[in-house]
């Protein structure tokens, strides 16, 4: 435009609007500017480029978004996200749980009044034998071999440490592996049925609820989440436990004669489902209801159990105080095993590991091969334990590698190392895999050892 | 100079004043637009296009804020357990390698490979195994050899193996692992209902198939190791059941050799990514299986050839965004492209949820359970409900993280309380942990049946014969 070529105030003069009164300047462009106007003229440009300047600014806010001057507002959002992921995992990883606030508050336990599991079964065993008479289709017998539930659990919230979670699932994956190979079906309890017996106390009424439900079921296996198999091969040799209704690793001396609080040990350990057993469970279970009856019964446990530290009643020291107290009632139908390690304690087992890879074989299940590895003690779920947690830790992952090598076998697969996650192949792959799978998969092994029915 | 003779100097200035001044408006008018435009939104005067795609990455910014603040919080929380940690230990010992703290542990400080790695030769083009040419004959003659590991354990049941896995390393993100447990927990409780078996795999058999890939090995090796085997169920650690009374219509698929959820008119018609998924799907252990695998697996190896396979599936299949190749995408190109090879034994089953999108049936379960009951297995009371894109596990998920795992908690209890009515108990609400009794307990607990009959359902019973 020819206009443009004109004096800079013209140009100037023109894009503010307001004013039209310096227009008669645009005629006057040989004309000395007198000084007032020279400022005003400045003045105008000063505030023309202030506001381009201003008007630039916020094009290239709003389109860009220029570096620390502009997305305060996505940092604010970012702040929130984090802050409310932050609440989000506090709130899942904490006990509380929403509560329905249309719903009466528990009523409080009678302390005058003896605890029970539930109302008394007398006739257990006869109305078991005539359910599986008229259930031909549910036996207690699968494959010659009597049916098996093992049940394990943990708590329903996430570990106070997410390497807890972690352990727990490795050890579910444990369970499953020698299940599947030896035909155990598995529940896995993550519910308190009832709050009164929460904690260790937990497994007697989801024991006694099982047996109820199941009676096809011929054992009940209880085994705490912190014990893995480490013999997959062996399996519990039931024929010996024909008159017994308890199966449970112990020490006979160190149950009668020194009545030391560790003389059984009820992480791992087995059930008939029986009326026998049943009367044991409402034995036991009065020591169990949380509170002052637990305290009290702590206090009469530590007095009367060699060893005992003093804390509240926990199930295994209520069992060996029963079994000792009542020993004629019981004792005949408990079987006290320690010819093979039902419950082996972690502490003296795991570093042998690699010398019973060189010397022995699986399916021994004794202390050449032991056939479970309990880390009591450890805790991997809670935030301390008894002992330093790198030593439970790798000793953890050793006793899983161990045993996930006897499963991998299969496979053609071993890992890289008793602490290494990752896999080798120690077998190639072949175009005849059946030849292997005759040699190696272990129910082969058993099946060719069962009695011909 | 005309106009101005035209019209008269003084109104030709008058005009050209206002023309400036015209001129000047409309600059003026042009930048507000342009700036009302850039920070409020254009409205209808943007194209669409071009706004579609500012909102798609707006959306991937926030999406990339939520992968951020996982991140974020570790280190974060690790800082506050220790803190926490460090003032609590008044008896501990000094050195960290003898704390009895769990707090501050890290796993790296265990792991060890002894093994040196296994070198693979990068001239040999990748195979999943060696090629087995008679499969169906050896596996034959192995089940007549071994009839007490029959491939049927009902008169229509075929013996099923549900294989699922994860990481052997914890999960970055802290409540990874639970949630993992839990759809583990849930899965055992429907396997321990219909009889069918388990494999949690927590092992990479092979190093080039790492990722969603990982399964193909597996799958082989599984297939070729258990002969007893009739049906192979892969099942993502992200699905979980949510009827736990459905059993699967085995009979329906006689003449089928891979079951997937899906649409044939999606994946033959249209060639959508999404026509079918993978995340749940059954395969018959026999000499198809071995061959659909062997041509499945090509686009897997990782690095050069899973990019330029993803590239090629991003061009040929609907929907598809730009990422590397998915095992997903490769089948539906697979059967899109060969469909007179594979497509007869292909069953695209979509008359219940052998797979259900979790976006469309977690805010239902209220409704399912006032309107409905389990069995169904569909839209009224889904089999699956699978949590594509939530990714517990990793740092990185595609959906925010709340709704994700108040969903997961919520569909877990949903499917739990199916098992514990059979208990006389369940839980006092969806988004609740704990549990209430529904049934008291009795003196005669023979006499009680559980309302979905799962305790002893049909299709658990035994084959008489086996006996």
């Amino acid at each position: 435009m020819g206009q443009d070529s004109f004096t800079p105030q013209k140009r100037n003069t023109s894009s503010t609007l307001p004013t039209v009164a310096t227009n008669g300047s645009m005629y006057s462009t040989g004309r000395v500017v007198p000084r007032g106007r020279k400022i005003h003229k400045t003045f105008n440009n000063i505030k023309i480029t202030v506001l381009c300047g201003f008007v630039t600014i916020l094009v290239l806010r709003g389109t860009i978004g220029v570096g620390n001057f502009g997305s305060s507002e996505a940092d604010t959002v970012n702040q929130n996200i984090i802050e409310e992921t932050n609440r989000i995992l506090a709130e899942i990883r904490s006990d509380s749980d929403p509560t329905d606030p249309n719903e009466p508050p528990e009523p409080d336990l009678n302390p005058n009044v003896t605890y029970t599991l539930g109302p008394k079964i007398e006739n257990w065993d006869i109305s078991r034998k005539t359910w599986l008479e008229s259930n031909s289709e549910f036996p207690n017998h699968v494959n010659g071999k009597p049916r098996i539930l093992l049940l394990t659990g943990s708590p329903p919230n996430p570990c106070d440490n997410p390497i807890g979670d972690h352990y727990l699932l490795k050890a579910v994956k444990n369970k499953i592996d020698y299940c599947r190979i030896h035909g155990i079906e598995i529940v896995y309890n993550m519910a308190h049925l009832d709050k009164e017996l929460a904690g260790y106390w937990a497994k007697l009424p989801m024991i006694r609820r099982l047996m109820l439900s199941h009676p096809e079921v011929e054992w009940i296996w209880w085994m705490d989440s912190d014990a893995l198999f480490t013999d997959m091969v062996f399996e519990i040799p039931l024929s010996k436990y024909g008159n017994h209704n308890l199966v449970i690793h112990g020490y006979p001396d160190l149950l009668f004669d020194q009545k030391s609080w560790i003389a059984l040990n009820t992480g791992s350990f087995l059930f008939r489902n029986c009326q026998w057993s049943l009367d044991l469970l409402d034995a036991w279970a009065p020591m169990g209801p949380k509170g002052p009856i637990r305290d009290e019964a702590g206090k009469i446990l530590t007095a009367n159990l060699k060893g005992r530290p003093a804390f509240e009643a926990d199930d295994q020291s209520a069992l060996i105080y029963l079994l000792i107290s009542q020993k004629n009632e019981w004792m005949d139908k408990v079987f006290v095993e320690n010819s093979y390690y039902l419950h082996g304690y972690w502490a003296g087992l795991v570093d042998r590991y690699e010398e019973m890879l060189e010397k022995y074989h699986p399916g021994l299940g004794d202390e050449r091969w032991p056939f479970v590895t309990h880390f009591v003690g450890c805790k991997p779920c809670g935030s301390y334990g008894d002992y330093p947690v790198e030593r439970c830790l790798r000793s953890m992952e050793r006793a899983f590698n161990f045993a996930d090598n006897q499963v991998l076998k299969l496979y053609g697969f071993s890992h890289r190392g008793l602490l290494s996650p990752k896999i080798r192949r120690i077998r190639n792959e072949t175009i005849t895999p059946l030849q292997y799978v005759d040699q190696f998969d272990v129910r082969h092994h058993h099946v060719s050892s069962k009695p011909q029915s | 100079m005309i106009m101005e003779r035209c019209i008269g100097a003084h109104r030709w200035h008058r005009i050209q004043r206002a023309l400036r001044h015209g001129k000047v408006t409309v600059i003026c008018l042009l930048l507000t637009v342009v700036v009302l435009r850039g920070t409020i939104g254009a409205g209808k005067f943007g194209t669409p296009e071009q706004d579609f795609v500012n909102i798609r990455d707006q959306i991937v910014h926030k999406i990339a804020e939520h992968r951020r603040v996982l991140e974020e919080i570790q280190p974060q929380q690790q800082q506050q357990a220790k803190t926490t940690s460090d003032s609590a230990d008044s008896s501990g010992s000094s050195s960290t390698s003898n704390s009895n703290s769990y707090m501050e542990f890290h796993i790296n400080s265990i792991l060890k490979d002894e093994d040196p790695e296994e070198k693979s030769d990068p001239n040999k083009p990748y195979s999943i195994g060696p090629k087995i040419s008679n499969w169906d004959e050896q596996r034959s003659l192995w089940l007549k050899a071994n009839p007490q590991f029959p491939n049927f354990i009902g008169p229509e049941k075929p013996r099923v193996l549900i294989v699922t896995g994860s990481s052997p390393k914890p999960c970055e993100n802290p409540v990874g692992d639970h949630y993992l447990l839990k759809s583990v927990k849930n899965k055992i409780d429907y396997c321990r209902l219909h009889g069918i078996e388990i494999f949690y795999n927590m092992a990479l058999l092979d190093a080039e198939m790492a990722g969603f890939w990982a399964k193909l090995p597996l799958i082989r090796k599984l297939l070729l190791s258990h002969p007893e085997v009739e049906f192979l169920w892969w099942m993502d650690s992200d699905a979980m059941f949510t009827d736990m009374a459905f059993e699967v219509p085995w009979e329906r698929y006689k003449d089928s050799n891979f079951v997937m959820h899906g649409w044939n008119e999606m994946v033959y018609g249209e060639k959508n990514w999404i026509g079918l998924n993978t995340g749940s799907f059954l395969l018959r252990n026999c000499q198809w299986s071995l061959d659909i695998l062997d041509v499945w697996a090509p686009m897997g190896p990782k690095g050069k050839i899973r990019e330029d396979a993803g590239k090629i599936l991003t061009r040929e299949l609907k929907g598809r965004p730009v990422f590397e190749a998915d095992d997903q995408s490769a089948m539906v190109y697979l059967l899109a492209t060969q469909r007179d090879r594979w497509g007869s034994k292909v069953y695209l089953e979509n008359a219940y949820y052998l797979h259900g999108y979790w976006g469309i049936l977690v805010d239902r379960y209220e409704e399912m359970m006032e309107n409905y009951r389990p069995g169904f297995g569909d839209h009224r009371w889904p089999l699956v409900t699978h949590f594509v894109g939530c990714k517990p596990c990793g740092k990185f998920g595609d959906y925010p993280v709340e709704r994700c795992l108040k969903q997961m908690d919520r569909a877990f209890n949903f499917g739990d309380n199916q098992i514990l009515q059979m208990y006389g108990f369940t839980h006092k609400s969806l988004a609740s942990r704990q549990v209430k009794r529904v049934r008291n307990e009795t003196s005669s607990p023979l006499q009680v049946k559980d309302e979905l009959g799962l305790l002893h359902p049909a299709f658990k019973a035994v084959k008489l014969s086996s006996l």
